[in-house]
């Protein structure tokens, strides 16, 4: 971090946001889904699309670590431990908020024991442990050099955690740490093809549902993949910048963000092309919600102005500045929200049979009624700021910095 | 004089067939119901009946009752479309279930099991008739003075009614709390626990219409057998390839 000061103030802001979001902890833990306001029309909302949103960030750091250690991308190489530190804290987050949108999270052991081949959520279960034990150790064996010596350096601060996690090991030799980078590329290579599948099958959970026209198609996991690549990859170029590491790098990471943000434009403008164009009532409701709801202006100002045009500007005509670069990526991050809320809803908010609107009333029967009410926000201001925390003291007192610097030579 | 009616009202022709069912081998048996959507007249009788049934709490509801409008003024009329759940024989719901929770019995009515439902919902939101709701822990009673004593307070009243859950799928459930099915899928399931005491499905028996058919469609002799071969015959989103085993008669 650049500054002490910035630190601090963000270490506050997360605690009194973990204060504020705890009420809401409580009242869902005490209450279960009675204290939100999703009903049976809309089951999925604001914990799904922050579940999809932590889900991208962790996609930027997967691409950092696979070109570093997979493709052996040098210049990428003091970002490595870094972003492995990334995803790792971003895909917990993932778990924590998707766990609290369970009717019955103590039957998660199900999994275990009755596993549903066929379903995309069970795979999506192995996966994402698949990848919390690959970035764990990844982590762990980029870390493990610094943490020994750490560990030694009399007079530091918090010496025994250090200890602690070297495990006992007081020396590290050089055949230790080729073995430690060996085990890093291993497992990144190994992260390459999980990866892929967790990020595309996020995309299936949605991708295969009959008559869902905005998430049904082949285009679904796709495009999860580069929304995932491109909230990723701005968050990891902001953590560049603000961590201080080398502006070129942040250049350079401008410049592949650019190209995702234009392709994931582009890809959107596919989609509402074909929809109305092929102009099936309920893809042109979905659509129309989008664009002209009640909600218009999350992907008109949101989305589009601040999350896309903004940026867009700023990376085309101020690519040289790390400044502007790192400002670019800070809006396509915080504004990606939009985007994960306009994806989830809008699909659900159109009722799938003639006349069902009219059936039967009550507030959890209806899809225009849906709007997070102050639980949801509450519980998902509390992940954030957990996970914004656990970010800040790892950063602190784990060197992922530190063992970044000089990492060049090993990839 | 003769044994038999002039006519026989189609519940006592359902509840024969019904009987000649619970003779097969269980594996013998396809459940299937036609609804005749000429002879809906819109009363909701189901939909109470069915609630009634199996005492749905506010916002779980098993079985709709459409009502479309057809064509434009003045030249413009309204029809009544039932919507249980379909019980598709190709289901999209229990595909998507993460812990094998819902699946389609062998009789082909697709069913939860409560106790193993983790309520992630997936098949809520796979399900293309929006026949699955989810028990969000409401109560009719939410509103009722806490009070004890001569006047019914909430507690009285709750125990009269929603405290404790109906006997779906023939089991004792606990009374409504935190535990199932608070919190799990919920979906109609042709009333199996009627059906295993050879009693029809409430929404059959309380169809003012005898707009509702039910019974074995594997049975030559019955009643939803006939129906089938009727040139009327549809079945909803007939494209999906959901197959389903609740078929209309136009």
């Amino acid at each position: 971090m650049k500054n002490d000061r910035y630190f601090k103030v963000l270490v506050v802001l997360a605690v009194i946001g973990l204060v504020l979001g705890s009420f809401g902890v409580i009242k869902t833990l005490l209450y279960g889904k009675h204290a939100t306001d999703l009903g049976s029309y809309v089951p999925w909302g604001l914990w799904v699309a922050v579940y999809l949103f932590f889900l991208g960030l962790t996609a930027g750091a997967f691409l950092i670590t696979i070109l570093t250690y997979v493709f052996r991308v040098k210049i990428f190489a003091p970002i490595g431990p870094l972003s492995a530190f990334t995803v790792l804290v971003a895909i917990v987050c993932e778990v924590i908020i998707i766990s609290f949108d369970l009717g019955h999270f103590a039957r998660a052991y199900r999994f275990l024991i009755n596993p549903g081949w066929y379903s995309m959520i069970f795979w999506m279960v192995v996966f994402t442990n698949a990848m919390i034990v690959i970035y764990a150790l990844e982590c762990y064996f980029l870390l493990r050099k610094d943490l020994v010596q750490w560990s030694k350096e009399e007079g530091r601060p918090g010496q025994w955690l250090y200890r602690f996690l070297s495990f006992g090991k007081t020396e590290f030799t050089e055949e230790d740490e080729i073995a430690d980078h060996r085990r890093v590329r291993t497992l990144s290579i190994l992260s390459l093809p999980v990866g892929l599948i967790f990020y595309g099958l996020n995309g299936a959970i949605f991708a295969i549902l009959l008559n869902r026209p905005l998430w049904n198609g082949a285009l679904t996991p796709l495009l999860f993949i580069v929304t995932a690549l491109l909230s990723g990859g701005a968050l990891i170029t902001l953590l560049t910048y603000l961590f201080r590491i080398d502006d070129a790098l942040v250049h350079y990471l401008g410049h592949v963000v650019r190209f995702l943000l234009v392709v994931f434009l582009f890809l959107q403008f596919v989609q509402f092309f074909v929809g109305y164009r092929t102009a099936l009532p309920i893809t042109r409701a979905s659509l129309d919600i989008i664009a002209f709801g009640p909600y218009w202006w999350v992907f008109w100002v949101v989305h589009l102005l601040l999350g896309s045009a903004i940026p867009l500007y700023l990376l085309a005509a101020h690519h040289t500045s790390a400044k502007a670069v790192a400002w670019a990526c800070f809006l396509i991050v915080i504004t990606f929200i939009a985007v994960r809320l306009n994806f989830v809803i809008p699909d659900q908010a159109v009722y799938k049979l003639e006349g069902l609107e009219a059936t039967f009333y009550h507030h959890r029967l209806r899809t225009t009624e849906y709007f997070p009410n102050l639980t949801e926000w509450l519980v998902s201001l509390w992940v954030f700021s957990l996970g914004m925390l656990a970010f800040l003291l790892g950063s602190r007192w784990l060197p992922v910095i530190a063992a970044g610097k000089g990492e060049e030579a090993h990839v | 004089m003769s044994k038999d009616l002039p006519t026989e009202d189609l519940l006592i022709r359902m509840q024969r067939d019904l009987k000649r069912t619970q003779k097969k081998k269980p594996e013998e048996v396809r459940w299937g119901m036609v609804i005749d959507i000429a002879k809906c007249i819109g009363c909701h009788a189901c939909t109470v009946a069915c609630v009634a049934e199996n005492k749905l709490p506010p916002g779980v509801v098993y079985r709709v009752v459409l009502e479309e409008e057809v064509g434009q003024y003045p030249a413009v009329r309204r029809r009544f479309v039932p919507r249980p759940c379909v019980h598709c024989q190709n289901p999209p719901c229990t595909k998507v279930c993460p812990v094998t929770a819902t699946y389609k019995t062998e009789q082909g009515a697709v069913i939860v099991r409560y106790e193993r439902c983790i309520g992630c919902r997936y098949c809520l939101v796979a399900c293309p008739y929006a026949a699955r709701t989810s028990d969000f822990r409401e109560w009719y009673t939410a509103n009722t003075p806490e009070l004890e004593g001569r006047i019914l307070g909430r507690q009285g009243a709750a125990k009269g009614y929603e405290l404790h859950p109906a006997a779906e799928y023939g089991q004792k459930w606990p009374e409504r709390n935190g535990g199932s099915p608070v919190g799990n899928a919920r979906k109609c399931h042709f009333c199996l626990h009627r059906l295993q005491v050879g009693m029809l499905p409430a929404c059959v028996t309380s169809c003012v219409g005898r707009a509702t058919i039910f019974g074995d469609r594997t049975d030559p002799n019955s009643l939803v057998f006939e129906m089938l071969g009727s040139p009327r015959i549809f079945r909803l989103k007939e494209e999906l390839g959901t197959q389903p085993s609740v078929y209309y008669l136009k």
